[in-house]
């Protein structure tokens, strides 16, 4: 039984990148999703019942209170956990393959930390300069700009994971003192709210967010799911990788351009969430190996499971306290990423 | 060394701390002249108010500084020393951060504890960290793979130190200077009970110079000379943690200093290791005075936070070691 579900090609109807059992872990992972999904919309200060819930969902009228709190609050904040979770799983499964290290966060090449800066400038310096929908976007150029900084810097006719790594801890350390500059010297109360964002936090969630987010990972993240035979590839080094008809260097660029891009967009959406793009792509290797074909999609489920279940919790633990998503995510990952990694230490 | 010792570098050296030392003295909120520090120092007149302010808060400021300086600079010597590793440093090697944290913890949610458990809890919060990160780093000397752990550390230590400030607002104000490294908030005085654990920190460095000399020879080397190469890992471990654990109960974290003042006194004194750690608490001390200097007249009056200003320069020194050494 277990031989059938584990060897490749035995279900003509699958892609050859599949085996039985991956479909089943996606199956699952998709059923889990959905319970969360259900519960997480029931849930808050306000309770629904199931078949209220159901009720609003098709009814006409939306500005019953009902459906009012699902349509105008528990919906966008729900999506957009799913997607910036998947967004930040797949930006991490791309850094570790791309500098072959089981540690490397998204984070790594500083989107975050640029981002965190420019909007800690913004809410805390100039909070009139730019008008609430802008904001987003300001972040991811900062992000965008700083990433393309340390790539550049650690650019030797190609990427140079290395390089990259130790650069990017670098000047992320460095961005570190801007922002802590700014959080000892902002006001209070901005230097709060500015805390609240930089934790990863789903409290301001509305539509127009969740139709960005899902654009960027239309651009950026669909296309991955194609690239796994390049990843494969690049796993096994780059010589390889070039031997076997491989544009090393280009392809490299682009897929980190990918990643970079996925960060930007969902730190500029929802706020800093380094853990979810760390432990979400180990959870799926441990089903799967490192077979991107089937890491990619797994990844990217476990990472929307992770991000709507530390909202969730981050809402119903403290009822009038939101804890922000990330760092909920971070306190339930990082001891099960230590375990893991600990064990795996002398490979 | 064919060299012996280099009369004019430590010479220098002195020279260059007692000038920073002027200089601190002198320059802040209320710039007082030369002559009158002078003789605040050698002769006190308790009712002139310069020579007040030099002997009641700017004096303690600078030992504190070359306190905190010099602990930090041995441990990222000792640290890049037992690690084999030129890119460590507490700071970043997530060990500042752990005893951060569990200072906050014991700052914030355990009730009734008063200063002196201050140097406990960042013992305890920077031996946690500095554990972690061995077991993450694995056993084969890997620099990028302790970085990465050692930064994985830092961002969970600040998630949940984040957490739990951003319940308590009240301790976020009153914290959050404290969390960035400065050198302002210890008040008055070295307090007594630190030094016992800075005196035992810098001993256990000493009594283990001959074991890291051979240590750079490589792992199997140093043990066929008769090194005790456990003996001397725990020593270290000892030695770092005490000191960065000091460091961080006078000062908060404070990044990057363990990590560019091994290196400047690589350049000065060379690579014996009876020099170097004499070297770095003078070096440490010296660039910690300077950063002060810079933080207290940067944004005159207000003074920014003293951590912020070695990440500043740091940062830059650290990138360049990498792109220099990976070729």
């Amino acid at each position: 039984m277990s031989r059938w579900l584990t060897t490749p090609r035995r279900c003509p109807g699958l892609p050859w990148v599949g085996r039985p059992i991956d479909v089943l872990a996606a199956l699952l992972l998709l059923v889990v999703l959905t319970g969360l999904t259900l519960y997480a919309a029931s849930v808050g200060s306000y309770t629904t019942s199931m078949a209220q819930l159901w009720q609003s969902l098709f009814a006409a009228d939306q500005t019953a209170l009902p459906g009012n709190v699902l349509w105008e609050l528990r919906l966008p904040r729900i999506l957009l956990a799913i997607l910036g979770g998947a967004a930040m799983a797949l930006a991490g499964v791309l850094m570790q393959s791309l500098t072959r290290n089981p540690l490397a966060a998204p984070g790594l090449v500083g989107v975050e930390a640029g981002a965190s800066v420019t909007m800690l400038l913004i809410l805390v310096l100039w909070p009139q300069a730019l008008p609430l929908p802008l904001y987003p976007l300001a972040a991811l150029l900062g992000g965008l700009a700083v990433a393309l900084f340390i790539v550049a810097l650690s650019w030797r006719g190609g990427i140079a994971p290395l390089r990259l790594i130790l650069v990017g801890v670098g000047l992320t350390a460095m961005l570190g003192a801007v922002a802590d500059l700014l959080i000892t010297y902002g006001n209070i109360d901005r230097v709060e709210s500015a805390l609240m964002w930089l934790g990863g936090s789903l409290h301001r969630s509305d539509w127009p967010q969740v139709q960005s987010l899902l654009i960027w990972l239309l651009v950026a993240g669909l296309p991955l799911l194609f690239c796994h035979r390049q990843l494969n590839l690049l796993q096994l080094g780059e010589g390889v990788a070039l031997s076997r008809g491989l544009n090393a260097p280009v392809i490299m660029l682009l897929l980190l351009l990918c990643s970079v891009t996925l960060t930007a967009a969902t730190v500029a959406n929802i706020g800093v969430m380094t853990f979810v793009g760390l432990v979400a792509p180990h959870l799926a290797r441990q089903l799967c190996g490192d077979r991107h074909g089937a890491l990619l999609p797994l990844s990217a489920l476990f990472g929307a499971v992770l991000v709507l279940l530390g909202d969730t919790l981050g809402r119903a633990l403290l009822p009038p306290l939101q804890l922000p998503a990330g760092l909920v995510v971070a306190i339930i990952g990082a001891p099960y990423l230590l375990v893991l990694l600990a064990r795996q230490r002398n490979r | 060394m064919t060299a012996g010792w280099r009369w004019p570098v430590w010479l220098s050296i002195l020279v260059g701390i007692g000038l920073a030392s002027t200089l601190h003295l002198a320059v802040g909120a209320k710039s007082i002249p030369w002559s009158d520090v002078w003789q605040a120092l050698l002769a006190y007149d308790p009712s002139n108010s310069d020579h007040s302010v030099i002997r009641g808060s700017r004096l303690p400021r600078l030992w504190v500084a070359m306190v905190v300086g010099a602990c930090l600079g041995l441990a990222g010597t000792v640290m890049q020393a037992v690690g084999d590793n030129p890119l460590a440093d507490p700071g970043i090697l997530g060990i500042n951060s752990g005893a951060a944290l569990f200072v906050v913890i014991g700052l914030l949610v355990l009730p009734g504890n008063d200063m002196s458990m201050i140097p406990l809890f960042a013992f305890s919060g920077a031996l946690v960290a500095a554990i972690g990160v061995m077991l993450l780093a694995g056993r084969t000397p890997n620099p990028v793979r302790l970085t990465l752990s050692g930064a994985m550390m830092a961002a969970l230590f600040g998630a949940i130190t984040a957490i739990l400030l951003l319940l308590d607002q009240q301790g976020l104000d009153s914290l959050r200077r404290w969390l960035t490294g400065s050198l302002g908030i210890s008040g008055a005085n070295l307090p007594a009970w630190l030094w016992p654990y800075i005196v035992a920190g810098m001993l256990l460095c000493l009594v283990n110079v001959r074991a890291l000399n051979a240590y750079r020879l490589g792992a199997q080397v140093a043990s066929s000379m008769g090194v005790n190469l456990l003996r001397m890992r725990l020593l270290s471990l000892v030695a770092v943690v005490l000191l960065s654990g000091c460091a961080v109960a006078l000062a908060g974290p404070i990044g990057f200093v363990g990590l560019v003042v091994p290196h400047a006194a690589r350049l000065l004194v060379g690579h014996d290791l009876r020099q170097l750690l004499l070297a770095t608490p003078l070096l440490g001390g010296l660039l910690l005075v300077l950063a002060d200097v810079v933080a207290r007249t940067l944004v005159s009056p207000y003074g920014v936070n003293t951590g912020i200003v070695p990440a500043l320069i740091g940062g830059p020194v650290f990138v360049a070691l990498v792109l220099r050494k990976l070729k």
